[in-house]
């Protein structure tokens, strides 16, 4: 580390640079994690929410909550620790007063029953007790503006519902969900099939008191159970944009280890009289390699940290509208396999350096 | 006692199918405290017999010793460890690293032996070679004459048997050639070192205690 440190101290333009490098590479890495991890979590928030182990949808759904639809009762047929009936349609809202495009809100109705297990915990203001009454994800607040008290009409409906308490990590498709009990949840979806004798809902959450899910068994054949995350994955464009995510952050990670290891490489071709001199000298392969090691390390540890430093400021600042969102596991994960990474590019120029023949430097 | 000596050396090259005689049959030795110049002119063996000694490449038949010890029997690793306790290299020009200071250029080697640096010994060296001044400085801050007392610092800080001086004055003119040649001298004689020097410069090696000529291979002592 003696050499390493001391060269970075001398040649304080060049390995500035070099830092400067790594510092926007995990820069970008870091932000574009977040981004990925705070999309993922507006698609499926929501759902982790309700820490259910499965989910029950009708069979011809094919796991598309937005096609499940059946009645009510059946949830009957469904023996399970504990259930909780859901319907979900999605709806646009606007704030009464206003008449103009931009208020219109993109949101997701989430009909369910207060005593089960899917009400969700109210943050600000209070549970919903009378019909068209909501709960709202609190993004509605601190994005759109709104408050408790105030009332939104639904596009294409003759019909207003009132904020009466927010909730948080209430977000489903991107979008704000709205709870609300299912005598108003049918009247939104009739909207699309007409009125109905019988109540709809989409779904049932499940939970099991082991945690897994073949202990739950449905008599029913028109429904299916699957597990939480097989209908995360499934969500419309979640896996698509997850996979895409993941790709761009590690070709990103392998990008950022090249770089540092063709600098590391080029700076040690440039020494490797030096080099020479210092095996014509006795000192072994074994310490200089150690410390173009070292050096990396550094480098890549300097850069990194000031990268992720960078990320959780810019992190502080931005808009609540951008989704992004720090995950302690990721950033630690990314930040070990960046410096993990480049000192394995380093190992280019070990070979280098085992290679270089002290005679060449006498001659 | 003799701290180099060579028995039978000698060293070929192939070149495509004929083979070249670098160094003939070659039995020489230096005794404590002595101080050995070898002129000749380019090509003509000197530098190859100057790495055979520091063990940076091996004799193709004989033996070298240092200290008593089979030094070119040993393995690479093995020769590499000798080779930074018992000897020391002077060499013509870049034999500083550019981005340690002189201090820390002495400092490195206890960096690699894991020991801690003795500040005084430090001192006393610098001041011996007149350079305690410089100690903060780097390489690119010295005078060539400087650089090359910073070298021999070097060479001698570690105490080894040997030293080992490749053209040292190549690069200077003849007023600092003849300082680094007479501090040479008088350090191998202080600290009872086996030095060899090779120069094409006649004229530095009154300095010397014995003066070998190579040509073509074969090494001959000047009356």
């Amino acid at each position: 580390m003696f050499l390493a440190w001391q060269e970075i101290k001398y040649s304080k333009t060049r390995f500035a640079l070099i830092i400067g490098v790594v510092i926007l590479i995990s820069y970008l890495v870091f932000f574009l994690m977040g981004l990925a991890y705070g999309l993922a979590q507006e698609n499926r928030m929501s759902i982790d929410k309700w820490d259910a182990d499965g989910i029950v949808l009708a069979e011809e759904s094919n796991l598309n909550i937005n096609m499940s639809m059946f009645s009510k009762d059946q949830i009957e047929t469904i023996d399970a620790y504990e259930k909780a009936s859901l319907g979900v349609t999605s709806s646009v809202v606007q704030p009464q007063e206003k008449t103009d495009e931009e208020s219109k809100i993109n949101v997701t109705f989430f009909g369910i029953d207060k005593e089960e297990f899917i009400y969700p915990g109210v943050i600000e203001g209070e549970g919903f007790s009378e019909e068209n009454e909501v709960i709202a994800d609190i993004s509605l607040r601190d994005e759109q503006g709104i408050n408790i008290g105030d009332e939104l009409s639904l596009a294409g409906m003759d019909l207003t519902i009132k904020i009466v308490g927010f909730t948080d990590n209430a977000k489903f498709s991107v979008g704000p969900v709205l709870y609300t009990d299912h005598p108003t949840y049918q009247r939104i979806r009739a909207s699309g099939f007409g009125e109905r004798e019988d109540e709809i809902i989409s779904a049932i959450a499940v939970r099991s008191d082991s945690g897994e899910i073949s202990d739950i068994t449905l008599s029913d054949n028109e429904l299916n159970l699957y597990s939480t995350g097989e209908f995360i994955s499934n969500l419309p464009g979640y896996t698509a944009q997850v996979l895409t995510f993941g790709l761009m952050i590690g070709f990103l990670v392998l990008i950022a280890a090249m770089i540092i290891g063709i600098f590391i490489y080029v700076l040690t071709l440039q020494k490797s009289s030096m080099l020479g001199v210092m095996k014509a000298q006795g000192i072994s392969s074994k310490y200089i390699a150690k410390s173009v090691v070292g050096q990396t390390f550094l480098l890549s540890f300097i850069g990194v940290f000031t990268g992720l430093v960078l990320t959780l400021a810019t992190g502080l600042i931005l808009p609540a509208a951008v989704p992004y969102q720090n995950n302690l596991l990721f950033l630690v994960s990314i930040t070990t396999l960046l410096i993990v990474v480049a000192v394995a590019g380093a190992f280019f120029s070990v070979r280098t350096v085992v290679k270089i023949d002290p005679l060449e430097a006498i001659d | 006692m003799k701290l180099i000596e060579l028995k039978d050396v000698k060293k070929t090259f192939k070149d495509g199918r004929k083979t070249i005689e670098a160094l003939k049959s070659t039995n020489f030795s230096v005794e404590e405290g002595e101080f050995v110049a070898i002129i000749g002119p380019s090509g003509s063996g000197k530098s190859t017999f100057l790495t055979i000694i520091g063990g940076l490449q091996t004799p193709t038949e004989g033996k070298v010793f240092i200290k008593n010890d089979k030094f070119s029997e040993l393995e690479e690793k093995d020769r590499a460890t000798k080779r930074f306790n018992e000897i020391g290299f002077i060499l013509q020009a870049s034999n500083l690293i550019p981005f340690l200071t002189v201090k820390d250029q002495l400092r490195l080697v206890n960096k690699v032996e894991k020991s801690k640096i003795d500040d005084d010994k430090v001192e006393k060296l610098l001041s011996e070679l007149g350079i305690d001044n410089l100690m903060d400085k780097y390489p690119s801050d010295l005078s060539g004459g400087e650089k090359q007392r910073a070298a021999i610092a070097r060479a001698l800080y570690h105490d080894p048997a040997v030293i080992l001086a490749d053209e040292p004055t190549a690069s200077l003119d003849t007023d600092r050639a003849f300082e680094v040649v007479e501090i040479l001298a008088r350090e191998t004689k202080k600290k009872k070192k086996a030095t060899i020097m090779v120069t094409h410069d006649e004229r530095l090696t009154e300095y010397c205690d014995s003066v070998y000529t190579m040509r073509d291979g074969v090494l001959t002592k000047n009356q």
